[in-house]
């Protein structure tokens, strides 16, 4: 079974009001994730994702269809023992310290006592928590947040991570963190699934990605697959004299290619950012 | 476990639960001070309710006998009655309540109601009568509720003995609620000579000395002074009697 | 857990505040006493908070608890652990319970500690007109607290599961408040269903309502247990403790299974 997360024509009827109209959510949605990538899914709002998402974590039954989890039935006990789960703009009770609540994620998720000093140790330390840990969680900043529901959402050593919105809200820095985070989780051999708004960030970190709407699945593939235009070249050349050009431009027509754009490269606002404030951290 | 099944074994623990719960409730019930819907019905919404439920018991009767007190200044006979009855309802273990209400009902409130329609000149003698009769019998029923429920049942069953003397005419009735009073654990020392009084002047003296005589000879002469006056009531009913000397109280070392 | 986050309260701090200040004040409002007894007096102030309080306790702070969960969204993070439905209801139950042990310890403690001194002082009283001198048992109230932490636990359970097929906290606390209600005064429909009557539709449905609401009326044995001991034989007191026992579990039961197809 190579697959992490299989989905099998699956579709959820929402019923609205007392007459029975039923809002459709997911309409016969059939994708594989493989396992041991990092995988986007995508789509704007009131797509289908989240809905996705609960039936794979069990919160939310589907009215048909079949879901597994690393070859378990999604709703079972055992499915859910190797995932681990970050909800979009997570809460957490303020009165417990980071290492508490990994602790008790931990404790919740079958860890046996004999690794749990390790467990919990070894989370904080992937989620850069380690220094904050004895904190109250209410004196964590949002990147904070983010980060200690990774280390809730890892600690007991989940073959599967599903992420939802885990950089919403948090600066250029933390988000570049968890994104390290992420690749990190990947080259253990996890597989982790992310729900983002931020498609750059989906870009730079994700292996596959999936696009739904209206409760379908539109577009699935590698990001640089479905990102490239096979029929455009893309050349950044340095020290380019208007005669190189004029010259460069009659050999390509010669050969049958047509030059639609010359423009300068930009980097992004983020590059720039994250080159000038690299050094702050927010722990 | 399927869901069906589970369902069916939540359904067996709550019939189970409610099966037990009956015999539970017939083994404590005695234990709780009973109310029921027609006691509380004209005073629900009046914070009666509380008590009910079990919570400040005590209180909400002690509030709403004060309220009472309202209600008797302005001589308003319904609400006062209503109100008197509800504290008795709520603490029946109190004497106090079922004492007051007894009384208010078989000695004041006739004379409200004869206020009411006119005043003494105007109501006739016999509506008068019947009027206080009638009150009179609205008592003994509160006495005789209180004296099943409450805990001082001697002096209620005196007062209901006084109610029935006084107010009924009706010796024979107070000789029977004397003798019950007489006949309590630890009655008044006046509850024996009471009810062989009114016996004997309900036309029953022969049975009246029967019964007085057995009394003095069980309790009375055990006493430290042995009751000497409800003796000499006793050889005031054998010489009245014409008792032989063989059947009455042989005379006592102390006597005079 | 559940237990952390309600100890922390405010509301808890504030209902065990009004408890004690309620049961304190009875030796202030004793002149009140229309011969009942003081002793009878002050225990039922300290009876009528710890059914007030307990059952506002109970009521409110089970649905908060259950919703807090619903709506900050932590029971998502929770239930997708290997948690089983089940498991997080009963878990909260525990939490629930543990926090009404607490708040019924606490007033019955200090309940004792005024029955106490206030036996004291009546005592040397009687000692002095030559009366017999009040009294109460202290195994009683210790028996009469354990009654209420059971009808307490039952009034959870049931606010469990109205909570968990409940959409808002307000419907949830409403409902469960009728609920106390309704079984505090159950006892009535057990008391005419014992009455012979010709209508077997009426008895079904009498009997139907007390099998599935519990009647709470029958925890209310204060008076016997704390100022008459002796008049409550153990084996009725076992058998209130067991039918307690039983209506906790099933409701529990039932609330596990209509959360199970709650989506979250």
């Amino acid at each position: 079974m190579n697959s992490a997360i299989s989905v099998r024509h699956l579709t959820k009827d929402f019923k609205i009001g007392l007459r029975g109209l039923k809002l459709r959510a997911v309409d016969d949605l059939s994708l594989e994730i493989p396992r041991g990538q990092v995988y986007g899914l995508l789509g704007p709002n009131g797509c289908g994702k989240s809905t996705t998402l609960k039936i794979i974590l069990g919160l939310v039954s589907g009215t048909t269809g079949e879901i597994n989890i690393l070859g378990f039935p999604s709703a079972t006990a055992e499915a859910r023992r190797r995932t681990g789960f970050l909800p979009e703009a997570p809460y957490f009770h303020k009165f417990l310290s980071g290492r508490e609540l990994v602790r008790y994620c931990a404790q919740l998720s079958g860890v046996p006592a004999v690794k749990m000093d390790d467990a919990v140790d070894s989370a904080l330390e992937l989620a850069a928590m380690t220094e904050a840990s004895s904190r109250p969680i209410g004196t964590y900043s949002k990147g904070m947040l983010q980060r200690i529901g990774l280390a809730q959402a890892i600690v007991h050593d989940p073959e599967l991570v599903i992420l939802d919105e885990p950089t919403a809200g948090v600066d250029p820095v933390g988000a570049a963190a968890i994104g390290r985070m992420i690749r990190a989780m990947r080259d253990q051999g996890k597989t982790v699934v992310l729900c983002s708004h931020l498609l750059g960030q989906v870009e730079q970190v994700c292996d596959r990605v999936a696009i739904m709407d209206h409760g379908r699945l539109v577009l699935e593939g590698r990001v640089d697959e479905v990102l490239a235009q096979r029929d455009r070249h893309l050349m950044t050349i340095e020290g380019l004299t208007p005669e190189a050009r004029l010259a460069a431009e009659s050999t390509l027509a010669a050969h049958g290619a047509r030059v639609t754009s010359v423009t300068h490269p930009r980097r992004s606002l983020e590059e720039l950012f994250r080159e000038l404030v690299t050094g702050s951290r927010d722990a | 476990m399927r869901p069906r099944a589970l369902w069916i074994a939540c359904l067996a623990l709550l019939l189970a639960a409610g099966a037990l719960s009956e015999r539970s409730w017939l083994s404590v019930r005695s234990c709780i001070p009973e109310i029921g819907p027609k006691q509380i019905e004209p005073t629900i919404g009046q914070g009666v309710l509380l008590g009910i439920l079990g919570g400040f018991r005590t209180v909400i009767a002690d509030m709403t006998w004060i309220r009472s007190y309202v209600l008797w200044e302005r001589k308003d006979r319904p609400a006062c009655e209503t109100l008197m009855r509800t504290a008795c309802a709520l603490d029946p273990h109190s004497r106090y309540f079922w004492e007051n209400t007894g009384y208010a009902l078989g000695y004041d409130m006739a004379h409200w109601e004869i206020r009411r329609r006119g005043g003494y000149a105007k109501v006739p003698k016999e509506i008068q009568d019947h009027l206080f009769k009638s009150y009179a019998r609205k008592g003994l029923e509160v006495l005789d509720e209180g004296v099943r429920l409450s805990k001082g049942r001697a002096a209620l069953l005196v007062f209901a003995g006084q109610l029935a003397e006084m107010k009924l005419s009706d010796k024979q009735l107070a000789a029977d609620y004397y003798r019950q009073a007489a006949e309590t654990v630890s009655p008044p020392w006046y509850a024996a000579r009471f009810c062989a009084r009114n016996e004997w002047d309900a036309g029953h003296p022969m049975e009246a000395y029967v019964w007085f005589k057995n009394y003095w000879l069980d309790r009375l002469s055990k006493e430290s002074d042995h009751a000497p006056d409800d003796l000499a009531l006793i050889r005031d009913m054998e010489t009245h009697l014409k008792i032989n000397l063989l059947s009455r109280i042989p005379r006592q070392s102390w006597e005079k | 857990m559940t237990f952390l986050e309600a100890v922390r309260q405010r509301f808890f701090a504030f209902l065990i505040v009004l408890g004690a200040a309620m049961v304190l004040s009875s030796v202030a409002f004793r002149f009140l006493d229309f011969g009942h007894g003081e002793l009878k007096f002050i225990a039922d102030f300290g009876f009528g908070g710890m059914f007030l309080f307990g059952s506002i306790l109970a009521v409110v702070m089970t649905a908060q608890l259950f919703f807090a969960e619903m709506d900050n969204r932590t029971a998502l993070t929770l239930l997708a652990k290997p948690l089983s439905r089940a498991e997080f209801l009963i878990g909260k139950f525990f939490g629930v319970w543990m926090i009404l042990g607490l708040f019924v310890i606490i007033l019955s403690a200090l309940l004792g500690l005024v029955l106490w001194a206030r036996a004291q002082e009546l005592s040397l009283l009687a000692e002095q007109s030559g009366r017999v001198a009040p009294d109460f048992s202290i195994s009683g109230l210790s028996i009469f607290a354990l009654l209420q932490w059971l009808r307490l636990s039952v009034v959870a359970a049931i606010v469990l599961a109205i909570a968990a097929a409940a959409r808002t906290f307000l419907f949830a606390v409403i409902l469960g408040a009728l609920t106390v209600v309704a079984g505090q005064l159950q006892w009535i429909a057990q008391d005419v269903l014992l009455k012979p009557t010709e209508s077997v539709v009426y008895k079904s449905i009498l009997w139907l309502t007390s099998r599935i609401l519990p009647n709470l009326q029958q925890f209310n044995i204060g008076d016997a247990l704390v100022l008459d001991s002796g008049t409550v034989a153990m084996s009725s007191i076992g058998w209130v403790i067991l039918s307690g026992l039983l209506y906790a579990s099933a409701y529990l039961l039932l609330g596990a299974l209509v959360f199970r197809r709650r989506e979250i």
